[in-house]
């Protein structure tokens, strides 16, 4: 783990770099180039706040920050699993033939969507003042859930990275996983909707623990439980530590496979 | 930066192995039908077999051969792209890779863009690449494109782009694999004069060519591969000799 940590500072100037070359390639000949890195959750937002507004009204106050809150998370992780999943096969021509640690790939696929998760809450944030929402004291909780967040995303963008260059109908079943996932996390919905004896089964998946404290400060003004925020720290690193040593095992091979 | 006489380059024994599949099964549906019919659809290909040499630091070592002979091979072990199957393998210094020129350029992002990115996927720090572009811009005489997308190059700017940021970088090991055989007369000339100016500065070379009089004329010492072993090790012009001699008979054998 030690070696992920140095490898890491090592190439932490070509980690950026390469995550900044996706995002510039991403808007490039388009006219508001950078701002669609804004635009987009602002547009995304405005749809669902009118949607649920006036045509599917929950019991929910403020439904579009109650969903969003987690949302724009989630759209972080399924994301940057989905650049990640390609990162070795896409860049295999450049680990053909030049000597380069293999790790900075699935690295530079999360730094380059971390990047697009930061810009995304400043339209929330407004949305925030605009609907009068509170605007709570515990946003400053954000880097804790956010860090644990990038840690259990890190794990498994190694682990599907990895995977793929041995077989590529990883990257499919990565979009099937995705889809079932989000509905059986409590992002459209709150786990108090589910009746109290199915709830366990709910428990059972990581990410809820993970994501859970982006909506308790956005939306309730709440801090999560010790046992939750430790709950999501477990989940982190298991991912993390699972997800590399099966990266760290088969990297030397990916240039034959690529 | 070395004693003279100092090893730059050292393999021992050096076996690479690569598995030639016929049938990747690259696919869960393929890899399950193979599982059941119980195949196997694959053999094992030594590109390089049992490879010993020493390069002492400040030599020019031509590498000759056929095509597929496992040159190119050789050249990626040293730099570090392929751990060998079998054998030892040491580097000493910062080496280049001159394997296929702009293998790290992005066709979107501009010339200036891409020095830095190449720069650092070859090992070297921001500080030192912006230190350098404008040295690297200046060799490559690329002038105002140099803030295009490298999509708009034509393909001797792409080379002379790739070359001027491969060689700028001041390695200890330069390896070069047959990319002297595009561009035009006067940008070959000046990348030759670059090499002479690397020797000059003690630096190593590996220098792969399908060109003889290019061997003869700079390298110190030829290395000849056929099959993946080596079959010739001397000074150039002898190892050149060898060379031609078994084409010529491979060629009056064929009539």
């Amino acid at each position: 783990m030690m070696e992920l940590v140095r490898g890491t500072y090592q190439y932490r100037e070509l980690i950026w770099a390469l995550a900044l070359k996706e995002l510039k390639i991403r808007y490039k000949r388009s006219v508001l180039g950078f701002m669609w890195a804004l635009l987009n959750p602002a547009f995304m937002m405005l749809v669902l706040t009118l949607v649920f507004s006036t045509i599917m009204r929950f019991a929910i106050p403020h439904y579009a920050i109650f969903l969003l809150s987690v949302l724009l998370p989630w759209t972080f992780f399924s994301q940057s699993l989905s650049y990640a999943v390609e990162a070795i096969v896409a860049n295999g021509d450049l680990i053909k033939k030049v000597a380069v640690p293999k790790l900075v790939f699935p690295m530079a696929a999360l730094v380059s969507n971390l990047i697009n998760l930061f810009l995304s809450l400043i339209p929330l944030a407004l949305l925030v003042l605009g609907m009068r929402h509170p605007f709570y004291w515990t946003w400053l909780y954000l880097p804790v859930p956010l860090l644990a967040l990038t840690i259990f995303t890190l794990g498994l963008t190694f682990f599907f990275a990895a995977a793929n260059v041995y077989y590529r109908d990883v990257s499919h079943i990565l979009q099937v996983v995705l889809s079932a996932w989000f509905y059986v996390t409590p992002i459209i919905y709150s786990l108090d909707f589910i009746p109290e004896k199915y709830r366990w089964i709910f428990k059972l998946n990581p990410i809820i623990y993970v994501i859970n404290g982006f909506r308790l400060s956005v939306y309730y003004g709440m801090l999560p439980k010790a046992s939750s925020v430790a709950a999501s720290f477990v989940c982190a690193f298991v991912s993390l530590f699972i997800g590399y040593a099966i990266f760290r095992k088969y990297q030397n091979d990916f240039v034959f496979y690529v | 930066m070395f004693p003279n006489g100092a090893t730059a380059i050292r393999l021992e024994n050096v076996t690479q192995r690569f598995r030639v599949i016929q049938e990747r099964p690259d696919t869960l549906r393929e890899l399950f039908s193979k599982f059941f019919r119980h195949q196997s659809s694959y053999h094992d290909f030594e590109a390089v077999k049992n490879a010993s040499f020493e390069v002492p630091q400040g030599q020019m070592l031509g590498l000759i051969g056929r095509n597929g002979s496992g040159k190119s091979t050789l050249l990626k072990i040293v730099a570090g792209v392929y751990r060998p199957t079998a054998g030892r393998v040491e580097v000493t210094g910062t080496v280049a890779p001159l394997i296929e020129l702009g293998a790290g350029f992005h066709h979107e992002l501009t010339g200036r863009e891409n020095i830095l990115l190449n720069g650092l996927l070859m090992g070297y720090s921001k500080r030192e690449m912006l230190e350098r572009e404008q040295r690297i811009i200046d060799f490559a005489e690329i002038g105002d494109f140099i803030d295009a997308p490298v999509k708009q190059y034509s393909s001797g700017m792409y080379m002379r782009l790739a070359f001027s940021v491969a060689t700028e970088v001041d390695p200890d090991i330069l390896l070069i694999d047959e990319i002297l055989a595009v561009g035009d007369a006067p940008f070959q000339q000046k990348c030759f004069e670059r090499i002479q100016n690397f020797r000059r500065a003690g630096k190593t070379i590996l220098f792969v060519s399908h060109a003889m009089n290019q061997v003869e004329e700079h390298c110190d010492r030829a290395i000849l591969i056929d099959k993946g072993s080596i079959m010739a090790d001397g000074p150039a012009h002898e190892v050149v000799e060898v060379y031609r001699s078994s084409m010529a008979m491979e060629v009056v054998g064929a009539h």
